[in-house]
């Protein structure tokens, strides 16, 4: 079971890639970020069931925590950046810091 | 035998509605897909045992998570003026899996060709609470106590960021 897990883990890995390099609207890349994160708890998950070891579902926990502080702290900059520009385009937000 | 066949449609779920999802136009399109992929990946790991990752992933991924996506969404009123104008998106995203292809068609060679199963027998009780939670509470506290300091910096931090300066 473990290799199909882990070629699984792979593909969703592969989408993940390409979902974060080729869109440009910021909520997809945020859900493509989702995407890499899950994609590397399953395979956590599947490596702990096959060596019978709960290290790797403890690792995949503290991914899940991390993975809901990063959505709290992704929305926030959503609703500025909108106020900001009203648009999710990617490209405009190239300003980084510089006054407007 | 039934374990494979399940396993073949969850697999075929996640990787389909993983593809919809980075390729909708519309972001409330996109979370929809994300949810089918997140409840499709909670089964699965429901399917090794893993029971109480199985809870978390519903309530904390398509419970909290993609509820906050979609209250973002709904609550910024995006039209379709405000969305990245994608003309040549299908391009971009045939071009990228081109480029990401071949690393990947590696990796699953690597491990195709490599005998990594160990195949061990899980002792009763694996996976559930009472086992992930001694192993959190006795190897990974610092760990555990990173996180909690992490989570209270996100928190800090939003409010923060969404404060409007005066």
């Amino acid at each position: 079971m473990l290799q199909e897990y882990m070629i699984l883990s792979i593909i969703l890995f592969c989408i993940g890639v390409v979902g974060l390099i080729s869109r440009r609207n910021i909520i997809v890349i945020y859900m493509s970020i989702e995407l890499l994160l899950n994609a590397v708890n399953l395979s956590l998950v599947a490596i702990s069931a096959d060596l019978a070891d709960t290290s790797g579902q403890v690792i995949s926990l503290i991914i899940i925590a991390i993975a809901a502080s990063e959505a709290a702290l992704f929305m926030s900059l959503f609703v500025v950046l909108f106020r900001n520009k009203s648009s999710l385009d990617a490209d405009l937000f190239d300003m980084l810091g510089s006054k407007k | 035998m039934q374990n494979e066949i399940i396993f073949a449609i969850l697999a075929l779920l996640t990787i389909v509605s993983s593809i919809v999802m980075i390729s909708a136009h519309r972001p409330i399109d996109s979370a929809l897909a994300f949810i089918v992929a997140l409840i499709c990946i909670a089964a699965l790991f429901g399917l090794v045992n893993a029971t109480f990752l199985f809870v978390v992933q519903i309530i904390i991924y398509a419970g909290a998570i993609l509820s906050l996506i979609l209250f973002i969404v709904m609550f910024l009123n995006i039209k379709d003026e405000n969305l990245p104008d994608e003309k040549n998106k299908n391009w971009w995203l045939l071009g990228t899996s081109l480029i990401v292809a071949p690393f990947g068609a590696i990796l699953i060679d690597l491990i195709v060709r490599s005998d990594i199963a160990v195949n061990m027998v899980p002792a009763e009780g694996f996976g559930g609470i009472k086992d992930v939670g001694l192993t959190l509470f006795s190897k990974w506290v610092l760990p555990f106590e990173l996180v909690s300091i992490l989570l209270l910096v996100a928190l800090v931090g939003a409010v923060t960021l969404a404060k409007r300066d005066n």
